[in-house]
């Protein structure tokens, strides 16, 4: 075990481009006096401001060798269109008119830098400006060594989960509420016990009462539950039915052809959405009573621009309505979470679709997870969630770096 | 046929009716297999504070559960999958259109798009199947559904509006659904 390796690496929302391949823009540029600069400058941002691309300096000051410094600038953006008659705007050509330019196309950086090492690339096009996060908000730019031992620590709990003898025969979750340093619900894939669960609930209930039956008192004991699952043999069961861990191969239900053997099986019951589950028990197992007065469920389809306005009027008028259940409780020292807002979740692999966007709908602030899941994972490896802008939610993501974890997962 | 799909989609949608009258945001489903309604279900986020107890999931987990009871295989419930078609009256979301592709259904019948969250064309287009055969094991294939948008949209969507021009929602409800039943 190198402490040395051990590490939490930021998973950013856009996919990481090689410096030297970043996607280009083509402007029409053009050489200037330097005595026009300023005024030519002023006109410029005045008539063609360069909306998205505010990284650019509008100005690049060319050392020729030996001779005085010579000044290029942006006019302003060419269309892709190979034909180049008159795609300057009148202003734009009034400028070139009136101080005698010469304009031509050239290629600059489209997206401002990430890196220091994309900045030195851009700058060889066209010179940029980069600006280096200063921001520590959810730990991107690094954490205390306070909460990286705790970070290591809650994954090497998340680990043991997912561990019979030395194999990690499932995936595991920990859903942690990392200001009180509190595990709020862990689990297991359950794609093979889901049986073992719902018969233990009474059968005679009606479907849903008969979930929310298990998953509550299944939520306090969860922990003990599932180690001595894994621990005292019963694991066998679990190889039995030939367990793989379901986010990495989520597809692997409907392939069962020839399996006969009874279907005690939840092919969705992957260890991240049965950790929400369980959360959510525990939400209204601690919470009771204030139940009916969020919307959860959110969604944009009417065809009129404004639907976001309208949620948000809605919301506050719910929020109001949903006051008085908690005047009436009483004083209650817990405040209620809304889903998992500011809670963090490890996982020993990256989600899947289905369990990133479950992560995505239940709020949750931060994933991290120990080993990539590269034909099915949603958190940079097929899909990038974290990256979808259209999604009304943004975790952030790591990787947590677990030296002896490599080995094992070799094997 | 035609209007079959209407008459499952109608069955959806007062689905959707039910969940507003629980103050949940409307949104409804059946499953359909050799013609018979076998689950329906509905969203119950609110309820359960659970965000992903949409419709899809909840009739899903009844379908697994019946399944279960009747003593089926694995393979026949892959089987079933595989023959059933689902009406929703909202394009099924990234976490449903991934889990529906993880099933095996055979079809999916939608109301309006998802314009945020759509997993069927929207954002991600989940049922399009992977184009390259998996050559090993070892890679996982992609399975897609055929999938149909745009079915009764505008029904999908009044309820939607209505829900959330609703205001407080423990005020009377001034046009509480009437439900018509097209099919039995
Ligand atoms: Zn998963
Ligand atoms: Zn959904």
């Amino acid at each position: 075990m190198n402490k040395q390796l051990q590490q939490i690496i930021h998973i950013p929302a856009n996919p990481p481009v090689s410096p030297t391949r970043q996607p280009t823009e083509k402007v029409y540029a053009s050489l200037i006096e330097p005595k026009h600069a300023n005024t030519i400058i002023r006109r410029l941002n005045q008539i063609a401001p360069l909306q998205d691309l505010h990284h650019l300096k509008r100005i690049h000051k060319k050392q020729i060798q030996g001779g005085k410094p010579e000044l290029f600038v942006i006019l302003c953006l060419a269309s892709e269109n190979e034909q180049q008659s008159n795609t300057m705007p009148p202003d734009v050509e009034d400028v070139v008119n009136s101080y005698n330019l010469t304009p031509f196309v050239t290629e600059v950086c489209k997206h401002a830098a990430l890196s220091k090492e994309e900045w030195e690339e851009q700058c060889k096009l066209w010179p940029t400006s980069y600006h280096p996060p200063t921001y520590n908000i959810h730990g991107i730019t690094g954490f205390s060594e306070e909460d990286s031992k705790s970070v290591f620590s809650f994954m090497k709990s998340t680990v043991e989960l997912a561990k019979s003898g030395d194999h990690l025969i499932v995936n595991a979750a920990l859903i942690v509420d990392p200001l009180v340093g509190q595990i709020i619900a862990s689990a297991c894939d359950e794609v093979c016990s889901w049986h073992m669960r719902t018969s233990k609930a009474k059968t005679e209930t009606c479907h849903f009462k008969q979930s929310e039956g298990f998953t509550s008192d299944a939520d306090a004991n969860r922990i003990a539950t599932n180690k001595t699952l894994l621990s005292n043999g019963s694991s066998k069961n679990l190889q039995q039915c030939d367990t793989t861990v379901c986010c990495l191969n989520p597809w692997q239900f409907t392939r069962q052809s020839l399996d006969t053997s009874p279907c005690y099986c939840h092919p969705l019951r992957h260890a991240a959405i049965v950790a929400i589950e369980a959360s959510a028990a525990r939400d209204r197992h601690l919470f009771p009573g204030s139940g009916n007065s969020e919307k959860l469920y959110e969604v944009d389809s009417s065809p009129s621009g404004s639907p976001a306005k309208r949620q948000k009027i809605t919301l506050e008028n719910v929020k109001n309505g949903g006051e008085q259940d908690v005047n009436t409780e009483g004083s209650n020292t817990l405040t209620r979470p809304y889903l998992c807002t500011g809670y963090d979740i490890y996982l020993v692999w990256e989600p899947c679709t289905m369990c990133a966007m479950a992560l995505v709908h239940q709020r949750i602030r931060r994933i991290f997870y120990a080993l990539p899941n590269p034909e099915a994972g949603a958190l940079g490896s097929v899909h990038r969630l974290q990256g979808e802008k259209s999604l009304n939610h943004h975790y952030a993501v790591f990787r947590v770096v677990l030296p002896e974890l490599e080995f094992t997962a070799e094997r | 046929m035609e209007s079959d799909n209407f008459a499952y989609m109608e069955l959806a949608i007062h689905q959707a009716k039910l969940a507003m009258e629980s103050l949940e945001v409307p949104v409804g489903c059946v499953f359909i297999k050799d013609g018979n309604v076998i689950a329906s279900g509905r969203n119950r986020t609110t309820e359960t504070r659970n965000a992903t107890r949409h419709a899809e999931m909840e009739a899903i987990d009844i379908l697994l559960e019946k399944w279960q009871k009747d003593g089926l295989s694995k393979a026949e419930v892959a089987k079933n999958f595989s023959e059933c078609v689902l009406y929703v009256t909202c394009e099924p979301c990234i976490m449903c259109a991934a889990a529906l592709s993880f099933l095996g259904i055979k079809e999916v019948y939608y109301g309006c798009a998802n314009e945020k969250f759509g997993g069927c064309g929207s954002i991600l287009s989940l049922h399009s199947s992977c184009s390259e055969p998996s050559i090993s094991d070892e890679v996982p294939q992609r399975k897609g559904f055929k999938c149909t948008g745009g079915l009764m949209a505008s029904e999908a969507v009044a309820l939607f509006r209505s829900f959330y021009e609703q205001g407080n929602p423990n005020a009377p409800k001034p046009h509480r659904a009437v439900v018509e039943k097209r099919v039995e």
